[in-house]
């Protein structure tokens, strides 16, 4: 949309993206809703998202159902429990990579670990979690601590 | 079934500050501790499926939903988990440009950073550990991390090292 068609600028495209990596939801499904309504209205929502979604859908469901086939062979579930494994690693290497900016900030740190160790290790519900970490994220933030 | 799993997945959509990966633990605390439709390794392999199949990554709710109650639970649970935050989005979307000077939105998105980054990196333990925390799995998650911290390599090769680490070591 930005390269080839021209229908948004580089840089308002990164204020939406921004927007939407800010809101809770997948990022793309929003990105297609905030365009979709900036040209068409809701329908113009609506028909981004669809579009969006359609043809991964297909995929995703064809290779669920190919697996639901070999699911019991020993070996296809080893893979696939590997690249699930791995999946999970790619998440912790993107949260790493957006930990750069508390690498000086202690308190930072130490709010990411207690959601980890709450979170992760505790199994406390993310609904509990959510409203405490940010009430104590805003205070910090307040304060200049993050 | 359908109109629980419909009702939290709604309810998810409004706290998946971070997206997909920080509602991943939550999710399985739902459909695996609390419901019991799947086990956590069934799960772990739903969310292998949705990173291997091209695609945005909430798909893996779809796959979950038709895990549970088959194709129509997978697009409900889809548009639950999508429709709130669409909304949201839909609706804040102008107000948001307006507010780009604000103070009170720095202070937010600062604060907001800690606590993605801790609950970002909780979905990836909870899917990495689906038998427990173990050796293999702890090796193929440091290695697919570091990877993806360390170089600019594509994802999908992290993914494919994971399949032939999983099948050699599992």
């Amino acid at each position: 949309m930005v390269e080839e068609r021209r229908w948004v600028a580089p840089v308002d495209f990164a204020e939406v993206l921004a927007l939407c990596q800010f809101l809770p939801g997948p990022n793309v499904g929003n990105v297609s809703v905030v365009l979709g309504r900036r040209w068409f209205g809701p329908l113009g929502s609506v028909v981004a998202f669809a579009g969006l979604m359609a043809l991964p859908l297909v995929w995703v469901f064809g290779l669920a159902l190919l697996y639901a086939d070999f699911s019991s062979n020993p070996a296809v579930r080893a893979v696939v429990t590997g690249v699930g494994i791995a999946g999970g690693g790619l998440f912790i290497g993107t949260a790493l990579k957006l930990a750069r900016p508390l690498a000086q900030k202690p308190w930072g740190i130490a709010l990411a670990a207690s959601c980890f160790g709450v979170i992760a290790i505790g199994r406390v519900s993310l609904f509990t979690v959510l409203p405490v970490a940010m009430l104590l994220g805003w205070f910090a933030a307040r304060r200049d601590l993050l | 079934m359908i109109l629980h799993l419909a009702f939290y997945f709604a309810l998810l959509s409004l706290v998946s500050v971070g997206g997909i990966p920080s509602v991943m633990p939550e999710m399985q605390r739902l459909v695996v501790d609390v419901q019991g439709w799947m086990s956590a390794a069934e799960y772990t392999q739903l969310f292998a499926i949705a990173q291997a199949a091209p695609g945005p990554n909430v798909l893996v709710t779809a796959l979950i939903g038709w895990k549970v109650a088959g194709f129509a639970g997978g697009l409900v649970a889809l548009g639950a988990f999508c429709g709130p935050a669409a909304v949201l989005a839909y609706s804040i979307g102008g107000y948001w440009d307006r507010m780009r000077d604000a103070p009170w939105r720095r202070v937010f998105q600062r604060a907001l950073v800690p606590i993605s980054v801790g609950f970002i990196v909780s979905g990836g333990y909870v899917l990495a550990t689906p038998q427990g925390l173990d050796w293999q799995g702890a090796l193929i998650a440091c290695a697919s991390a570091a990877t993806l911290y360390a170089t600019r390599l594509n994802p999908l090769w992290m993914l494919s090292g994971g399949g032939v680490l999983g099948f050699l070591l599992f």
